[in-house]
């Protein structure tokens, strides 16, 4: 203890030079106990509720543990039987889908109004309220709305269309449209974050640079594609995993909207597990599922790593 | 729009076509922005309304029935859902404060062995999405020791399950909070400390008295977002309450909305308001530390 606590004591008593040495020890030694009186609570906090969980979900996953007494060890037998499970299967799919269309749409539609705020216009902050109020409403108000929104007798989305000619469509009720209208709505939604996060990094662009470009007669595409995106390389990155987790993660949309439904059209992964969880009470089950879902988010967060490295290669 | 723009004798050409695209950024960031506020226009429009308007598509509510706010809460008990989010919000927020301040505080300042590899260790936890612990999370906040029926083992009873203990502790102080705090905190001078130190100020009174009322601003950062956080919370709840006296708002709108054959949308669109309504004002008042928590986590973390 007393040898890494050396250096510090001496940096510390080093300004006030004559200040004898067992005092400031002692004082560094009171920093250190209120330190880590101060860290208890959060580690404490943060062991019992997500690193105990963490690990008890590996744990639970082979196990066929279902709220009961007796239980028993069934190794990959849960992860077997989902290969065989069509409702997994199917919110698998669904979950993957739904993140491949709604995180490329929203980013670039996210990008483009960023840049578009970013263009000195007046009322931003008008503007900034306006894309970012879905994002702090919760989604169970908006998915209550949008719910309306898709009514099919009386909802504005075919009083809408309608006044262009169009037919009315069931949309959630109907298997075609139901994971996209659900689409939709996550596009929507996401939309406010991904902008502020964009409108900060766009303001940390080097202005050196794009009047560089300026001068060697670079056009405003061009600036764009070879000074901006490349600057904003390290923010892509980062709203493309939260975006990811977060696309992995629907559920209160769906819960409220369709409960995965017409059929198994919008079953998505977190709605299986909780059923399966808390339904069916099969929670060994639901574990394994659990499982599966982290290693598919990681393999779309491995992939989007790679795709970033092609980028600024390129 | 090539060099041209920039080059001075054809200037007087820049501003026609530039004045034309900017009109055309205004149109379309416009429509952009009422494609964002039209749902919340139509969600209000119907709250207005009575059930013959509400039978086929149409705009404007003929009068505005504001007796259908009382009615919504007389079919539900929206008030009381609401008072429920309200406490749920207001104690997360504060236990959050009270574990992330701390924590963040000394894991800015104080020596403490092996800060980096616990800063670390925060960071990872930060990217745990809630989702994957949904199962265990559920055994052991059952599982709680001496709580709801629990023996010292945790066995035998159901923990903290339909508890406000279970709503407001196992989600709260998350991660991220430690990390804001603890970015907040690193970039106040040692200098303060260290000449409270040499007043004779213990080390909690300079956590508390000096260190602490300097990165208020950054506080109310981690406010906004826990705030918003718990408010707009669902499967927490919809996981662990089974009586409506502990639900809150998202959860009775989400039961409220369960048989769409028979949902009285004048009704539930009022409730939606009530749920929708305090975020967005807080947004609207606090927007600079939303804006600049978000850069703070996108750009630096």
């Amino acid at each position: 203890m007393s040898a890494t606590l050396e250096h510090p004591t001496k940096t510390a008593a080093a300004p006030r030079g004559a200040a004898p040495v067992k005092e400031s020890r002692e004082l560094i030694r009171s920093q250190v106990r209120a330190g880590w009186i101060l860290l208890s609570p959060a580690l404490l906090h943060s062991g019992i509720f997500i690193v105990i969980p963490v690990l008890a979900v590996l744990v639970l996953s082979l196990t066929d543990y279902s709220f009961g007494d007796s239980w028993s060890w069934v190794g990959l037998g849960n992860y077997a039987d989902l290969f065989r499970d069509v409702d997994f299967q199917a919110s698998l799919v669904n979950t993957v889908l739904y993140a491949v269309v709604v995180i490329p749409i929203s980013m670039a539609i996210a990008l483009a109004v960023a840049v578009g705020l970013n263009q000195k216009i007046k009322g931003l902050g008008f503007f900034r309220t306006a894309f970012y109020i879905p994002t702090v409403t919760a989604t169970v108000a908006i998915a209550t709305i949008w719910l309306w929104i898709y009514n099919p007798g009386s909802g504005l989305a075919n009083g809408f269309l309608s006044l262009f000619g169009f037919a009315p469509n069931r949309w959630l009720a109907d298997p075609a449209t139901a994971l996209p209208s659900l689409m939709v709505v996550g596009i929507w939604q996401g939309l406010g974050t991904k902008i502020i996060i964009y409108l900060a990094a766009l303001q940390g662009v080097s202005r050196d640079l794009l009047e560089s470009a300026d001068l060697d007669g670079a056009s405003r595409w061009q600036k764009f594609v070879n000074v901006t995106l490349p600057a904003l390389s390290p923010v892509q990155f980062f709203v493309l995993i939260t975006s990811i987790v977060g696309t992995f993660q629907v559920f209160d949309l769906v819960y409220v909207m369709t409960r995965g439904g017409p059929g198994t059209e919008t079953r998505v992964l977190v709605l299986d597990i909780y059923q399966n969880a808390f339904q069916d009470l099969k929670l060994g089950y639901a574990s394994a599922e659990t499982v599966i879902m982290m290693i598919v988010i990681a393999l779309f967060i491995g992939a989007g790593r790679l795709l970033q490295k092609a980028d600024v290669n390129d | 729009m090539t060099s041209a723009t920039i080059t001075g004798p054809i200037a007087s050409q820049k501003p026609s076509g530039l004045r034309i695209g900017r009109i055309l950024l205004y149109v379309v960031l416009s429509l952009g922005a009422v494609l964002m506020i039209t749902p919340f226009l139509w969600m209000v429009l119907t709250a207005f309304k009575n059930d013959l308007e509400i039978a086929t598509f149409s705009w404007l509510p003929t009068e505005l029935r504001w007796r259908n706010f009382v009615e919504a809460m007389q079919s539900a008990p929206f008030l009381r859902y609401f008072r429920n989010s309200l406490f749920i919000a207001v104690g997360e927020t504060a236990f959050t404060l009270a574990v992330c301040t701390t924590a963040g505080y000394a894991l800015a300042k104080l020596p403490i062995r092996g800060s980096k590899a616990l800063l670390s260790y925060f960071i990872l936890l930060l990217l745990v999405p809630f989702q994957i612990i949904l199962v265990p999370l559920f055994l052991i906040v059952k599982s709680i020791p001496l709580f709801g029926g629990n023996n010292i083992l945790g066995q035998g009873g159901i923990g903290w399950l339909n508890s406000w203990w279970g709503l407001i502790i196992p989600l709260g102080a998350a991660p991220l909070f430690t990390f804001l705090a603890r970015q907040f905190y690193v970039s106040i001078p040692n200098e303060l400390a260290q000449a409270a130190r040499v007043d004779g100020l213990g080390e909690f009174g300079i956590f508390w008295r000096i260190m602490t009322p300097l990165v208020k601003p950054a506080l109310i950062t981690i406010c906004v977002f826990q705030i918003e956080a718990a408010w707009n919370g669902f499967l927490w709840p919809l996981m662990i309450t089974t009586s409506d006296s502990m639900r809150p708002l998202q959860l009775g709108l989400a039961i409220f909305a369960q048989n769409p054959a028979e949902i009285q949308w004048p009704y539930l669109m009022a409730g939606t308001a009530l749920a929708t309504l305090p975020m967005i004002v807080m947004f609207v008042f606090a927007q600079k530390r939303f804006v600049e928590g978000m850069a703070n986590v996108g750009i630096k973390g």
